[in-house]
């Protein structure tokens, strides 16, 4: 993995998560703070920092990047998710708008 | 000898010349011709009462002149007096206008002739207005054949009508054949043949207004082939005799547009039939081909005349000779296969949706919901309500804290015990917005002041109020819920059956200056005319919800839109029977800021209310119909007028929409989010396709019981983004999307502090 092509995601612990760029674009969040003409810091740099997500929950949410990725090139799959993520999960998800 | 347009032909005219020596007016200077009248005279099949006083004419235009008489005498024409028929008409004619004399003469030597063409002696029936044509010099081809000369009998502008008459009939002196042709087109509302019609309106163009057809046969006989089968099939029965009377009416009818600037005739029924309707359209100054009857303001009347129009070109393009067919507009959309939405592919769930159907899963183990915000818990709660897994461990769950929002948008599962034991302990200072639906198993008088109405500013912060359903609930429980939450802007009392018309006035003298939207659809027991000066006393009210109340009438509207219309973003009368036309005149008047207006289930209203929204609500940007009677055409005007903004438009059930509705769609509406088409079965593939692929804002498209479309639109549509719900077998929670919730629908909170 090219590093131009990789971003990284920072949890609440420091925990950094480096993924492709086509991953991360799943999420409308992320997708707006990398491309905005804005000179966004995680533009330039390529990280994303998310103090109120933790590692577990920002972890589940790469795969699901790469879930998504999948589904929609054909291989439709079902995700799973431990219940006791869901909550956390849920409200990840909704801040990250995906 | 002209072809005879009607079936039936005596064998032998009656003595025509006679009548017309008879008819010969004395002041009339004869053109020197006279209208050979026809070998064959158009029978009449229909018996003629006897017209004792002509007896000059009473031979082989007796029959005639007889009809013309009846008909003349019902017009009450003031010169009727003791002449009928044809003398009589000269006699109003010639009082007019001296030289009208001399086209009254024609027409009277056409009126000899009418008994030639069966049409013409039975439009005079039909009270048509008989062009005097301008037969001079026009080649004696054996009677005045298509002598389409209608008498109008229309008794309101009987005087204009003459004048005009006479005006035509002078420039009618030029352009007989063109007049000729015109008369024998018979467009109504793209119906008919149209095919000469288009040869005559090239010739049309140097006439203003109308033209008097003249009796010329050789075009007549160009037609009568064209004419004959529509003749024919009109049958021979009184009914088909009214039918071609209304054609020729409406053929007839653009000649006299011209004459607007006289007087503006216009009538309020649209559908009225009877014969003696013709009225004319302001602002149309062209030849309209059909009758025009519509009441409606200069720019939505051109719109309509534009919709028949395009359908009547569509028509004559296609050499269409349909006969009693409605001809429909052709729409071209191909499907668009391997391009845009692919059927199999299907975008992946958003995680938010997957977690939450988890979460759903395992409601039980929830522990807490703290740090969860609002639309989070609105959407839990949603889901778990519509699986009916709602349980008072979750509503503790919710009230616990100090919670700002509560949405349940079922709360049957919920007992009396249960209620009053959760919202006694519960911390409501913080509320904003409270939303018990279909609470009336848990909500009665005696246990608000316990539970919600603690003290009298338990809900000081409560600005959204719904209680639908709480049947158990009375005027006066309501004033002590109600002297809790002076802050209220929302309050929803729908299916509350035991309110009376005092609630609204404890509303009033509580609310008055605050309160936003009220919602009272389906309290029986509220009497809309005794709420009145309460709702009257309401000044900011936006948004006002009365469906179902069947004590909502044209006097209401008219009362409480007088009053507050001014104001008011949002109306929904659906199910008010009583309401008709002149209310949507009084809205478009004066709701200039409507914003959205639901109108379902009214079956009274017609056309013309399109004619008044299209010209007055021009912020208008949701409106829904449901199982009304309007016409495909006057929808299509409607969307070509206003159909930019229109964001949400619901025709279930409208059954007459059809290919001009679609196209007007496909043209117009760019912002168009939702659409519902449910039950509209003329529309076909290619029309939903047209739809589909021309509005890209489209997201939502509803086609309950449209069991007319098929794979080559569900595949071929090319616009990935509308997502189509009602055909097939899904289940339909899936499809359902709450609606954006927010306390209010046209104001932010903030600003109202």
């Amino acid at each position: 993995m090219k590093k131009e092509d990789t971003v990284k995601l920072i949890s609440a612990e420091g925990m950094e998560f480096v993924i492709d760029k086509e991953a991360a674009m799943v999420s409308q969040t992320i997708r707006n703070m990398l491309t905005s003409p804005g000179g966004f810091a995680e533009a330039e740099h390529g990280e994303v920092t998310f103090p109120e997500i933790s590692a577990v929950i920002l972890e589940k949410i790469c795969q699901y990047f790469y879930w998504s990725l999948q589904y929609s090139r054909g291989k439709e799959t079902e995700f799973h998710i431990e219940p006791e993520l869901t909550l956390e999960l849920m409200m990840a998800a909704n801040y990250l708008h995906t | 000898m002209p072809v005879l347009r009607s079936r039936d032909i005596p064998p032998a005219p009656p003595k025509p010349p006679k009548s017309r020596s008879n008819v010969d007016p004395p002041a009339t200077p004869t053109q020197g011709r006279e209208q050979p009248l026809p070998a064959a005279r158009l029978s009449s099949p229909h018996s003629l009462p006897p017209y004792p006083k002509t007896a000059g004419s009473v031979s082989g235009s007796a029959p005639s002149s007889l009809r013309r008489s009846l008909r003349l005498s019902s017009k009450g024409s003031s010169n009727a007096g003791d002449q009928v028929g044809l003398p009589e008409v000269e006699k109003c004619i010639e009082s007019r206008n001296g030289d009208v004399s001399k086209k009254q003469k024609l027409s009277v030597d056409v009126d000899g002739g009418f008994e030639s063409g069966g049409s013409r002696v039975l439009s005079l029936r039909s009270g048509e207005k008989v062009i005097k044509g301008s037969p001079l010099g026009d080649g004696d081809d054996g009677g005045g054949g298509g002598c389409d000369e209608v008498v109008e009998s229309n008794k309101k502008g009987k005087s204009i009508v003459e004048s005009e008459y006479i005006e035509k009939s002078k420039r009618n002196n030029e352009k007989e054949s063109v007049d000729r042709k015109r008369r024998f087109s018979r467009e109504e509302k793209g119906k008919g043949k149209l095919v000469v019609e288009s040869d005559l309106e090239s010739k049309h163009e140097n006439l203003v207004g109308g033209s008097v057809p003249d009796v010329e046969l050789p075009a007549e006989e160009v037609k009568s082939p064209d004419e004959q089968p529509s003749k024919r099939s009109n049958g021979r029965t009184n009914g088909g005799r009214m039918e071609r009377f209304r054609d020729t009416a409406r053929r007839n009818a653009s000649r006299f547009a011209y004459f607007n600037a006289q007087e503006e005739e216009e009538e309020e029924d649209n559908n009225n039939l009877s014969m003696e309707a013709e009225r004319e359209i302001p602002s149309v100054e062209e030849q309209i081909e059909e009758k025009v009857v519509e009441d409606w303001p200069g720019p939505f009347s051109t719109a309509m005349k534009i919709i028949r129009d395009r359908a009547a070109n569509l028509n004559v393009r296609q050499g269409s000779s349909s006969s009693g067919q409605a001809p429909s507009v052709q729409i071209k959309w191909v499907p668009q296969k391997g391009k845009g939405k692919d059927g199999s592919k299907r975008l992946p769930p958003s995680l938010l949706d997957l977690s939450l159907r988890v979460l759903v899963d395992n409601a039980d183990a929830i522990v807490s919901l703290d740090h969860v915000p609002d639309a989070m818990r609105h959407k839990l709660c949603r889901m778990l309500c519509d699986r009916r897994q709602m349980n008072t461990n979750l509503l503790d769950l919710l009230l616990s804290g100090s919670p700002t929002e509560i949405r349940l948008k079922e709360c049957s599962w919920l007992t009396e015990d249960k209620f009053t034991e959760c919202f006694e302990k519960c911390d409501t200072s913080n509320l904003t917005v409270l939303q018990l639906d279909y609470c009336g198993q848990c909500l009665a008088d005696y246990n608000i002041p316990s539970t919600l109405a603690r003290s009298p500013t338990s809900l000081l912060a409560l600005t959204t109020l719904s209680l639908t359903g709480a049947y158990r609930l009375s005027d006066a429980g309501l004033s002590v819920l109600v002297s809790s939450a002076p802050a209220l802007r929302s309050v929803n009392l729908s299916q509350c059956s035991y309110l009376t018309h005092g609630a609204i006035e404890i509303l009033a003298s509580s609310l008055a200056s605050v309160l936003l939207e009220l919602f009272i659809d389906d309290c029986q027991s509220i009497d809309a005319m005794l709420m009145l000066p309460s709702l009257k006393k309401l000044e900011h009210l936006e948004v006002l919800s009365v469906a179902g109340l069947e004590s909502v009438t044209d006097k209401f509207i008219k009362e409480f839109i007088s009053a507050r219309g001014a104001g008011i973003k949002e109306l929904i009368l659906s199910g008010c029977g009583k309401l008709t036309d002149s209310s949507l005149k009084i809205i478009a008047e004066t709701c200039s800021i409507l914003r959205a207006l639901d109108i379902g289930n009214i079956p009274k209203l017609t056309d013309n209310s399109f004619g008044y929204l299209a010209s007055g609500c021009r912020s208008l940007e949701s409106l829904k119909l449901c199982r009304n009677a309007f016409s495909d055409d006057a929808i299509a005007a409607f969307l070509e007028m206003s159909g930019e903004i229109l964001k949400e438009l619901a025709l279930n059930n409208v059954g007459k929409v059809g290919h001009n509705t679609a196209l007007s769609l496909a043209r117009r509406s760019k912002n168009l989010v939702s659409l519902d088409l449910s039950w509209c079965r003329n529309l076909t593939d290619e029309a939903m396709g047209l739809i589909v692929d021309s509005c890209l804002s489209l997201r939502v498209l509803k086609l309950f019981g449209c069991t007319q479309i098929t794979d080559v639109f569900l595949y071929g549509h090319s616009n990935a983004n509308v997502e189509i719900i009602g055909l097939k077998l899904s289940p339909l929670l899936v499809h359902i999307k709450g609606p954006v919730e927010s306390p209010l629908q046209y104001s932010s909170v903030s600003s109202l502090i």
